[in-house]
């Protein structure tokens, strides 16, 4: 009885340590003018900007969603940044020019694209310490690591392909083709199937976690379309994928892959989040230099919110 | 018997995926110069073509030809040609090789395009584009000349920079037209393979002229007109040798295709 009343609490006292009070805040990070941009989610109002080093990219949120991480590109770095303060708690060596990152949501490891040197490199962000550098293609680009923790996927745009990666041994286990270009990762809730957008190739390939491999490609019919990044919603039914200098967020079917929506957003849409009740996608919009605020249910844009010069990512703290 | 049986079953599941991860080791024949941009642009094409295939393990080289020797050699899977118009013209329509696709690198010479041989393609724009681009960039700006090139070192935009720095870190130069050029030919090869698993000229020549999807690290897909001609995007670069514009330039009509002809008609 003790020890069930002591596991009981102890439970307890681990979920409520592991997901903090959420801020509703939405950070942007624009590549161009050094700032991640704070938006209040709740007001669709931007709230302040913050300085956190040159070029910023890649950003995600720690799991227990106290910690923003932003991939500071031109200081070979990772800003960690308090999301309540929003105060620079400390930057991590990254590897050289880090591009993107994604954070493993049981270790809460990072795994990092480092362009320049075909690499990615495996961080504990707690200690700083370098845990693997795993060599993969040529400009590796999209990073996402599966809802068991298990896998890292990583992208390599100028070698086409998805590398898997052990996150236990930090072993690449498999390297699938996919088409020219390969950019944007994710994984399905269960993480039985991930998703994987390709640039040039304009495609979308449905990858089959359990056999490793690559099950179906379909291109998107949008004009001018040049697939970045992606994301599931809640139920996985459907699939969100910016379209690049199609201007637009493509609505996929996540079975099928068939179109079945198309949302106009701003001009050159590279990063997308996604509202964890699956509502709302937000969207940087590069050229334009906003954040677009997309309504799932209704497909349409409902708020367009100006921020920093290319914004080039968004993570929503919710 | 058991014992052979089990054998047996473990060889039929063992033996298909050791076909595919062992069997392509690809060979690209090249005529032209041993030294020099184009030649540079090969090694890097080779170089990138061993790294992405090295983690299916496929094996990529490339072997020079003299020209006395060609009718001897087995070209399985392309011809690479950085030589004079006179030659690329014959060998391209001589029998030995109607069924392989011969790739001219560096000559822009617009008879080479317009004489339509179908399995002759060209990888750097063609005067007639560059002409096109430099009307275009006149048009809008009649006071300010610019050059045209098909690639420049202080290019960015899609990739270009990641290109450029890996060529001067390997090459020890900064990659010109001809490099590019170089690269992509070769490039371009290694990832037809890589996406089909095959590499027979006849199989080749066919995908290079239907199913091409090519990341030619400028921007759109890059792949082949009617003609032959590889669709690109053009530089304007000043006389200060910065570049101002990509051709097509905004406002006119056709995109990529607004940059010399397309068709054999």
């Amino acid at each position: 009885m003790k020890f069930k009343t002591l596991l009981l609490s102890s439970m307890i006292l681990a979920s409520t340590s592991a997901l903090a009070e959420p801020t509703h805040r939405l950070f942007a990070t624009n590549e161009k003018d050094n700032t991640v941009s704070v938006i209040d989610s709740r007001t669709l109002e931007v709230e302040t900007s913050i300085n956190v080093g040159q070029r910023p990219r890649g950003i995600g949120l720690s799991p227990d969603q106290t910690m923003l991480y932003v991939a500071i590109s031109d200081d070979d770095a990772i800003a960690v940044v308090d999301v309540k303060t929003l105060e620079l708690v400390k930057t991590l060596d990254s590897g050289d020019d880090p591009e993107t990152f994604g954070v493993n949501p049981v270790s809460g490891h990072i795994v990092i694209s480092n362009e320049d040197d075909g690499e990615a490199t495996f961080l504990d962000p707690k200690s700083g310490e370098k845990l693997a550098v795993v060599q993969v293609g040529i400009e590796p680009e999209g990073v996402a690591v599966s809802p068991t923790g298990k896998y890292a996927l990583v992208t390599s745009e100028s070698s086409n392909m998805v590398h898997i990666i052990e996150t236990t041994d930090y072993t690449a286990v498999a390297h699938l083709v996919v088409g020219a270009r390969p950019r944007g990762l994710a994984f399905n809730s269960d993480g039985s199937l991930a998703y994987a957008t390709s640039e040039i190739g304009n495609e979308v390939a449905i990858i089959d976690m359990e056999a490793l491999k690559v099950v179906k490609k379909a291109s998107i019919d949008v004009e001018n379309s040049k697939p970045m990044d992606i994301k599931v919603s809640p139920d996985d039914k459907m699939l969100y994928v910016t379209t690049g200098r199609g201007n637009s967020v493509a609505f996929l079917d996540a079975k099928t892959l068939e179109l079945k929506g198309n949302v106009p957003v701003g001009k050159r849409v590279w990063g997308l989040d996604l509202s964890k009740d699956g509502s709302t996608i937000y969207t940087a919009d590069g050229v334009d230099g906003t954040v677009s605020v997309v309504d799932t249910a209704k497909q349409e844009r409902v708020k367009t919110i100006k921020v920093g010069a290319f914004p080039w990512g968004v993570a929503l703290d919710d | 018997m058991v014992h052979l049986k089990k054998y047996g079953m473990f060889l039929a599941f063992i033996w298909p995926q050791w076909l595919m991860a062992n069997d392509i080791d690809v060979t690209m024949h090249y005529i032209g110069p041993t030294e020099g941009q184009v030649w540079l642009g090969v090694q890097q094409g080779i170089k990138e073509a061993n790294l992405q295939g090295g983690f299916l393990g496929q094996k990529y080289k490339v072997e020079v030809v003299e020209p006395e020797a060609l009718d001897k050699t087995n070209v399985e899977t392309v011809l690479l040609l950085a030589t004079d118009d006179d030659y690329i013209m014959k060998v391209a329509q001589s029998e030995q090789f109607a069924e392989t696709p011969v790739i001219n690198l560096i000559s822009r010479n617009d008879k080479l395009r317009q004489a339509c041989i179908p399995n002759l393609f060209h990888i750097t724009p063609s005067d007639e584009m560059r002409a096109d681009a430099l009307a275009q960039w006149n048009e809008k700006n009649p006071d300010k000349p610019a050059e045209v090139m098909s690639w420049h070192k202080d290019f960015v935009k899609f990739a270009a920079s990641q290109l450029n720095n890996r060529f001067e870190k390997n090459q020890g130069e900064a990659m010109t037209d001809q490099a590019w050029a170089g690269w992509a030919g070769t490039k371009m090869i290694a990832d037809s393979v890589v996406q089909t698993m095959q590499y027979d000229a006849k199989f080749m020549l066919n995908h290079l002229k239907t199913n091409l999807v090519f990341d030619g690290q400028k921007g759109d897909n890059a792949n082949f007109r009617e003609n032959g001609q590889l669709r690109q995007i053009l530089l304007l670069v000043d006389n200060n040798n910065k570049i101002v514009a990509e051709a097509p330039l905004r406002g006119f009509e056709g995109g990529l295709d607004s940059l010399g002809k397309v068709t054999c008609k």
